[in-house]
């Protein structure tokens, strides 16, 4: 196992943390060898007996492959959806969708979560390495997108020192990361890349034809700009063992393109075009796919976008930090001190930003605040949500300190002649800051890892670089491992220090 | 240098005070005793403005009280009142040291960052006042590492730090055994007979009795008799001063 490499390296950072690691990897090594190791014969058996098959794809976002039908959303439709139907009605059973994202549907498959993945799936190498590859269903190609009044960008090599945007995970991100120079910058949704590719984040977008066709065609903004690049198959992703199923879905499908009813679907979704021409010699030959693989970069030139990723979430969480001590300390003082309706303004600032999901509050920063006008930059954006979110904790923090510090306090600092405010400054809020310590340590190291949540907004930091590498390189595993340890070991000496700080802070309590 | 005139106060419907008056010279030192609830440390609160009042007026060396808007103070009531607290030491029955802070600190604290005074200069007359309360060795303590008396004592000294014209005490000795209050006392005591304009609550009667140079009873809000020691120790004229007497100096 290669990951050892990354355990005995981090070791030797963390010399006195070896207990906490030695124990982390055995429970990583239990749970690995106690991982089941999947299923026995007869998948096609169990589907019969089921009565239904239950096939893995990401409705999210998901047109026009699989998604909700805007006008009956408790219904989905798309593409696949169509084949899945056709597929399952050859069985002689119903199809339903299990909901998984798309991330980590290939993980999802192999726990067992449902018969096989179909959802815009590209043969690769390293899936082939994970999985096993019906025939494929339908030749893609990346197309490239522009705004429409964008001259500059012809093509795909037009693209050095641009923002490029793609989604996470898929070839269009092996292309543009491989072509060296293109500002990558990595979307888990695919609608957002051509939402910020509209209002300028981006100069240009590059994904899967489907989802152009879908998304980017009708939108009067944005354009194609030259032809599609770098064809490459979809197919279904089953467990590595279910051959006989494979061997089934394979009849199928030959039979769904020579019946016409592939080419019936496709055009339905104006996906239909003369390089579908190629899927006939693979189902004349099973297992013969040649792939276009795309370019791919290699694992290494990866490594050190983790480390990177860390010093994003490092920056965003202490500078979000910082802010949320100041706003909350200021919040405190005019819910305390201020008088109306300063009071009142705090106080429902507070119970607002408590009341409400931090992910909708990026979402309308990064997302929502663009449609009046204000078009903030990622950074300033999760500096931002995860500062003013985090204020209205601090602030109640801060607040339960003060009112635990004796009245008595106040009304000696009174009698000595001193105003209120330096009452405040002087006596109260250093003995209440004392006692809110542990939990402003607390808040810390919740920020610290709720800041992979502005991986929403298109910050690549620690949580959303492992995804993406996780995505490509399949090594959930391994990566997992190694980030939740670099997470460690960023989080513990900050509770050592905060520790450390208590106990300064007590001395006058001997 | 106080005078308290046609004070009302009242908490919600019940009234304490009722019309309530009386005087205190310079360089007087006066006891307030009377039974708990009977309205002499509240008294005492009033005149350093950290209770309010509904009616009536305080005037203390020459800068007058009123009621005031009780929620919300105006910058200028506020500001009378700060200047009222800047003439006025005020000592409190359970000390309210600043815990944060050493013993030296929380002597000097008010007179550099409220008086504007060097903080070498502080520190030195600082060291002062803890001498003459024999704790100048506590100076780099901290108020938790010190006894009830020596914490009281370190409560005057920083009182007195700030050249107060008078001082209050709000039964300065109730939370004391009677070792360290009797070390408390004497520096009261101390006080009293170098001049300084003393206002004490107290159920200490012994102390009262020789130290005292008028002695005021309290009853139910109101001032039920005031005299001399010597006479209200002895022959008090109101019934009910004998009462409370007999009940806490245990004789029949």
């Amino acid at each position: 196992m290669t990951p050892c490499g990354g355990f005995v390296y981090l070791k030797t950072i963390m010399g006195r943390f070896l207990k906490f690691l030695s124990l982390l990897i055995g429970i990583g090594v239990i749970i690995y060898v106690a991982a089941p190791h999947k299923p026995k014969e007869g998948a096609l058996e169990k589907i019969r007996k089921r009565g239904y098959l239950l096939w893995g794809a990401d409705a999210e976002g998901g047109a026009p492959y699989v998604f909700p039908d805007p006008e009956n959303p408790s219904k989905l439709i798309g593409f696949e959806v169509d084949l899945a139907n056709a597929i399952a009605g050859e069985l002689g059973v119903k199809a339903v969708q299990s909901q998984n994202a798309w991330d980590s549907l290939i993980p999802a498959l192999e726990r067992g979560d449902f018969d096989f993945a179909m959802n815009g799936i590209e043969i690769t190498r390293k899936r082939k390495e994970r999985v096993l590859f019906s025939a494929p269903y339908y030749v893609y190609t990346e197309q490239l997108v522009v705004r429409r009044d964008d001259a500059a960008i012809k093509s795909v090599a037009d693209l050095k020192g641009k923002k490029a945007g793609t989604l996470s995970g898929t070839v269009a991100q092996d292309i543009l990361m491989g072509m060296g120079g293109v500002k990558v910058k990595i979307y888990s949704g695919q609608v957002e890349p051509y939402q910020d590719l509209a209002i300028g984040r981006l100069d240009a977008v590059l994904m899967d034809l489907p989802i152009a066709a879908y998304y980017a065609k009708p939108d009067p903004r944005l354009k194609y700009a030259g032809p599609p690049v770098g064809e490459g198959l979809y197919a279904i992703a089953l467990r590595k063992n279910d051959t006989q199923l494979k061997k089934r879905l394979d009849e199928i499908l030959a039979k769904l393109y020579r019946t016409g009813e592939l080419q019936r679907i496709y055009e339905k979704w104006g996906l239909w075009n003369s390089k579908q021409d190629k899927l006939a010699a693979f189902f004349k030959n099973p297992g013969t796919e040649t792939l276009d693989e795309s370019r791919s970069a290699p694992i290494k030139n990866f490594f050190p976008m983790l480390l990177k990723g860390a010093g994003v979430t490092v920056l965003i969480s202490v500078s979000s930090m910082a802010l949320a001590i100041t706003l909350g300390l200021m919040l405190t003082m005019l819910r305390l001190y201020a008088g109306p309706p300063f009071d009142w303004l705090a106080t429902g600032y507070i119970e607002v930003y408590r009341g409400t999901p931090l992910l909708i509050q990026l979402y309308i920063l990064y997302y929502g605040l663009p449609n009046i006008g204000i078009s903030l930059n990622p950074v300033m954006a999760a500096f931002l949500g995860l500062g003013m979110n985090y204020a209205a904790y601090e602030s109640e923090l801060y607040r339960a300190g003060i009112n635990a510090v004796p009245y008595g306090q106040m009304e000696a600092a009174l009698s000595l002649g001193m105003t209120r405010g330096l009452a405040v400054k002087r006596v109260i809020l250093p003995q209440a800051v004392k006692i809110a310590l542990p939990g402003i340590t607390n808040d810390f190291i919740a920020l610290f890892k709720d800041s992979s949540l502005v991986s929403v907004i298109a910050m690549v930091e620690l949580t959303k670089t492992y995804s993406m590498l996780a995505a490509s390189t399949l090594r959930f595993f391994q990566l997992g491992i190694i980030t939740a340890l670099l997470y460690f070991c960023m989080s513990y000496p900050l509770s050592l220090l905060a520790r450390r700080l208590e106990k300064r802070l007590k001395k006058d309590r001997r | 240098m106080i005078t308290v005139r046609g004070l009302h106060k009242s908490y919600g419907v019940a009234p304490l005070f009722e019309g309530l008056s009386f005087q205190v010279e310079r360089g007087e030192a006066v006891v307030l005793i009377g039974p708990s609830g009977s309205g002499k440390s509240t008294i005492l609160r009033c005149i350093n403005g950290l209770e309010t009042f509904d009616r009536g007026e305080i005037t203390v060396a020459g800068i007058e009280l009123h009621s005031i808007n009780t929620k919300r103070p105006s910058r200028e009531d506020a500001e009378r009142i700060r200047k009222v607290r800047l003439k006025l030491g005020m000592v409190f029955q359970q000390f309210n040291l600043f815990p944060h802070m050493t013993v030296l600190q929380n002597v000097t604290e008010a007179p550099v960052r409220v008086l504007g005074m060097g903080r070498t200069d502080a520190e030195a007359e600082a060291r002062g006042f803890l001498r003459q309360i024999n704790l100048e060795g506590k100076a780099d303590s901290y108020p938790a590492q010190l006894s009830g008396g020596e914490q009281q004592r370190v409560a005057i000294a920083r009182a007195l730090a700030m050249r107060p014209e008078a001082m209050l005490f709000d039964e300065p000795t109730s939370s004391l055994d009677p070792e360290m209050a009797g070390e408390v006392l004497s520096v009261i005591r101390r006080l009293v007979a170098e001049g300084m304009t003393t206002m004490i609550a107290t159920h200490e009667m012994g102390f009262a009795r020789e130290a005292a140079g008028r002695v005021i009873v309290f009853d139910k809000g109101a001032i039920i008799e005031t005299g001399p020691p010597s006479q209200i120790f002895t022959s008090p004229k109101v019934p009910r001063t004998r009462e409370f007497l007999n009940r806490v100096l245990g004789r029949f």
